[in-house]
């Protein structure tokens, strides 16, 4: 069976290329599976107001580098008069807005705003950071603070294990048992001197690693914990040990961060400027996580416009929307045909019905499907005494039925009853043709099979309703169109099953004995 | 419910899906069916293959043809109008004898030439063909059924359905109409289906409505053990129909008449699958049987051979599969 065998191959073929493709924008671009997924983006703005001083002034600060793991979809300045220009530290790949005016005076406000999701602890550290560091030893150029420095790390070696604890213990001595003075070494004292800030001992710790060859930096940036208008700049280690990134956050470690700029250097840098108020803020709010995955550009972006339909004018991405799911229905249908085996009135008419459903809602298009089929039945029954014509008797039926429907939604509207029967042109068609069928079969067959097939119909179509209206399956075909070679796939290979259907158990029972 | 799915899959027996892929999309290619769906083309093929037919008095396409209708009519043993593109008996009209003012229907009822003439206008007009297409209206002989099955039907005429995979017949059934079925012997309706042995022409089980039963439910005559006549002409027939179509898988229906035997009265390319439980037996195996042993160069004669000793070794097979299961 050569066809068999092709058939399945071409199945499986289309299903595994569906599924690739959903899996890789689930997996590696992180699109969210459920459709009510949402994701917090922060609004990030660094405000600078100061007073000019009627001379040249200069402001240089440091922005957040967009990279791929956290990419923001637009940054914008607010520059006043002032002159702009990026740069891109080579060393740190720091990036910095210079502002720049000739002669300022009163007072001028910059604005740097953008959106992130910020970073978690596993955004993982640049590829730079596997490479083993030169072992670097600081204070080359005072040969007291040299001599503290091999005597506190020769001590700290001397009492760890291995890196990690030698790391571990570098930073609990900077920091930690500061307090505790007995356990202070004095070497740490000499080596902090005055500068016993935070970025002053992270910078210890960052050169006290970079001699053992650690791969080190201090990043600053802010902590995406609340919305607020004054946000404190914090500053933490990121290292790499054993393969592993770690970083060390003094003040406590959040579930999200952002990071602004890396090195021991101050946020902002002015001349020709007084009173510099800096205010960060950071402002919440939530999104479909499946238009951050967009946004962020890149990949995700890239694929959608050759594969996606978020390019498509809005009003034509609506009707793909509902146009994905008839897939879905007709899925629906073909196994609850060919395996559970449902008679149906014509092929993809329970499909159309549910679509039809669309307008109606399930209850009402189902009571109202029921009542005209059976009013239109009956007229059609009557016109057979007539012996019409088959196109004239087609005819008469749909004007009954629009005669009906209108009748229905002009009682229902006098009697006030909002069911939000929104009637169109559609339902009309699919009814008579519903009609038209089920005559047929209750006179070349018999009513109990005309019924038969009737209440099929309507049980799959009710079914098709559901599945393609639920929220998840619109989600999930909408945004991963791929998942329509899946459904291809699965019909191709539906349609090679030869076995018996449920139905057909029950018809042959006798032949079990 | 896997049980009764593993006990049928090991009898053979076939569903619809298996029918479909497996016998009518494979065998029979589209563009030959319209030699079955046209009842006139049938006729011709079959005159041309000499299998014996109702005579056919007249067509009618137009109104031009009308006007030749009192002759073609004229027949004191009656008619019937057919439609040629008709399913499943719709639009046929069967007029028993001519009477002063015009003709008595089969039913009893008067009938005047307007009246016939009016129904074999719809005819035309295509009311009763597939999709409402044109179609001709075909005047023939009228069956007068022989007596031998007279005692298990009730009103209407039964006929004999036999299943031919490429030329080989492989299951035959008589079916009866019944009082439910309004004379008509389809299945669906009502009609009973009795099963008969290809190899002696002899009734087997019964069916009505999918469930075994072992008398006429109208006549209450037993149903087991009944010769058809003529029983290996049928075969012959049935066999012959293969070159006739072309089609590789086919229910064949002969009626018996009186005078003239049996007479092929229609061919069905989608023959239906209850034919499994008035036999008591899957198709599976036996259509396998016959597909392998089927050959161009094989004449009806040989083909009729294979079809009764197929029968003997396949009841003999599916009994050992059944007795190994057990």
């Amino acid at each position: 069976m050569t066809s068999f065998r092709h058939a399945a191959v071409l199945g499986f073929v289309l299903i595994a290329a569906g599924l690739s493709v959903f899996l890789f924008k689930t997996i590696s671009l992180g699109y969210p599976l459920a459709s009510d997924a949402t994701a917090t983006v922060w609004d990030f703005e660094i405000f600078l107001e100061f007073e000019g001083r009627d001379e040249p002034a200069r402001l240089e600060v440091y922005l957040p580098a967009g990279d791929v793991e956290r990419t923001f979809p637009q940054e914008q300045f607010y520059n006043g008069p002032f002159g702009l220009s990026l740069a891109t530290e080579t060393e740190t790949r720091n990036r910095k807005a210079v502002w720049t005016y000739r002669y300022p005076s009163n007072r001028k406000v910059l604005r740097y705003n953008a959106q992130t999701i910020g970073e978690t602890a596993s955004t993982p550290l640049p590829d730079s950071f596997t490479r083993a560091a030169p072992k670097i030893m600081p204070f080359e150029a005072d040969p007291i603070k040299r001599q503290a420095f091999i005597v506190w790390t020769g001590d700290l070696r001397r009492r760890s294990a291995d890196e990690r604890s030698f790391a571990d213990l570098t930073l609990r001595e900077t920091f930690e048992a500061r307090d505790v003075g007995e356990e202070y070494a004095d070497e740490v004292a000499v080596l902090l001197e005055d500068k016993a800030g935070v970025i002053g001992r992270l910078e210890l710790a960052r050169q006290t690693l970079q001699s053992a060859g650690v791969p080190a930096r201090i990043a600053n940036g802010v902590y995406l914990t609340e919305a607020r208008r004054r946000v404190e700049t914090k500053h933490w280690l990121e290292y790499h040990l054993d393969g592993e990134d770690f970083r060390y956050f003094p003040d406590g470690a959040p579930a999200r961060f952002f990071t602004i700029w890396y090195g021991a250097s101050d946020l902002v840098a002015a001349s020709g400027i007084d009173e510099l108020d800096l205010q960060i803020a950071l402002q919440a709010q939530r999104n479909a996580a499946i238009d951050i995955v967009r946004q962020s550009g890149g990949q995700p972006a890239r694929l959608d416009r050759v594969f996606g339909f978020s390019e498509l004018p809005l009003t034509t991405q609506l009707v793909y929307k509902v146009l994905v799911t008839i897939p879905v229905g007709i899925t629906i249908l073909v196994f609850l045909r060919q395996f559970i085996g449902f008679k149906t009135l014509g092929t993809f008419m329970p499909v159309l019905i549910g679509i039809a459903f669309r307008e109606t809602a399930l209850i009402n298009g189902l009571l109202l499907f029921t009542t005209l089929i059976a009013l239109g039945l009956a007229l059609r029954f009557y016109l057979e005494r007539l012996q019409l014509l088959l196109v004239p008797r087609l005819a008469v039926v749909v004007i009954f039925i629009v005669m009906l429907m209108a009748g229905i939604t002009i009682t229902l509207t006098g009697a006030n009853q909002a069911i939000g029967l929104s009637i169109s042109l559609f339902p009309i068609v699919i009814l008579t043709m519903t009609i038209e069928r089920m005559s047929i079969v209750w006179e070349e067959t018999s009513a109990g099979e005309a019924i038969k097939q009737g209440f099929g119909s309507l049980a799959i179509a009710s079914i098709a309703y559901l599945a393609m209206t639920n929220n998840q399956v619109e989600y999930l075909m909408y945004q991963f169109p791929e998942l329509l070679f899946v459904l291809m796939g699965l019909c191709v290979l539906m349609g090679r099953y030869t076995g018996l259907r449920l139905s057909e158990l029950w018809r042959f029972r006798q032949l079990v004995e | 419910m896997l049980e009764t799915f593993r006990t049928l899959r090991r009898e053979g027996v076939i569903g619809i899906n298996e029918r479909n892929v497996r016998y009518v999309n494979a065998l029979n290619p589209r563009k030959l069916l319209v030699r079955v769906d046209d009842k006139l083309l049938t006729k011709q093929l079959a005159d041309r293959a000499m299998i014996p037919n109702p005579a056919l008095y007249g067509v009618i396409a137009n109104a031009r043809d009308m006007k030749k209708l009192p002759e073609m009519i004229n027949h004191p043993d009656g008619f019937v109008v057919k439609p040629a593109q008709g399913s499943q008996g719709k639009g046929i009209i069967v007029v028993e004898s001519p009477l002063k003012h015009g003709w008595r229907l089969a039913s009893g009822r008067r009938i005047a030439l307007d009246d016939i003439k009016f129904q074999i206008n719809n005819v035309i007009s295509g009311m009763y063909s597939l999709g409402g297409q044109p179609d001709k209206a075909l005047i023939e002989y009228r069956v007068k059924f022989d007596d031998v099955f007279g005692k298990i039907s009730f009103k209407g005429v039964p006929d004999i359905r036999v299943i031919v995979l490429k030329g080989i017949p492989v299951f035959a059934m008589l079916r009866l109409p019944t009082a439910e079925s309004d004379g008509k012997a389809n299945l669906h309706k009502g009609g009973v289906g009795v099963g008969i042995d290809i190899a002696t022409g002899l009734t087997m089980n019964a069916m009505q409505h999918d469930r075994i039963v072992d008398v006429h439910p109208d006549t209450a005559h037993p149903l087991e053990n009944i010769q058809a006549p003529y029983w290996d002409e049928i075969l012959l027939m049935a066999a012959r129909s293969y070159e006739v179509t072309g089609l590789g898988y086919i229910g064949v229906d002969i009626v018996l008449d009186q005078e003239r035997g049996p007479l092929l009265l229609e061919l069905n390319a989608r023959p239906g699958i209850s034919i499994q439980i008035a036999n008591r037996k899957g198709l599976r195996f036996l259509l396998e049987k016959a597909s392998k042993l089927a050959s161009e160069k094989l004449t009806a004669h040989e083909r009729i051979a294979i079809a009764k000793t197929l029968q003997a070794t396949g009841a003999a097979q599916s009994e050992a599969v059944v007795g190994a299961a057990a």
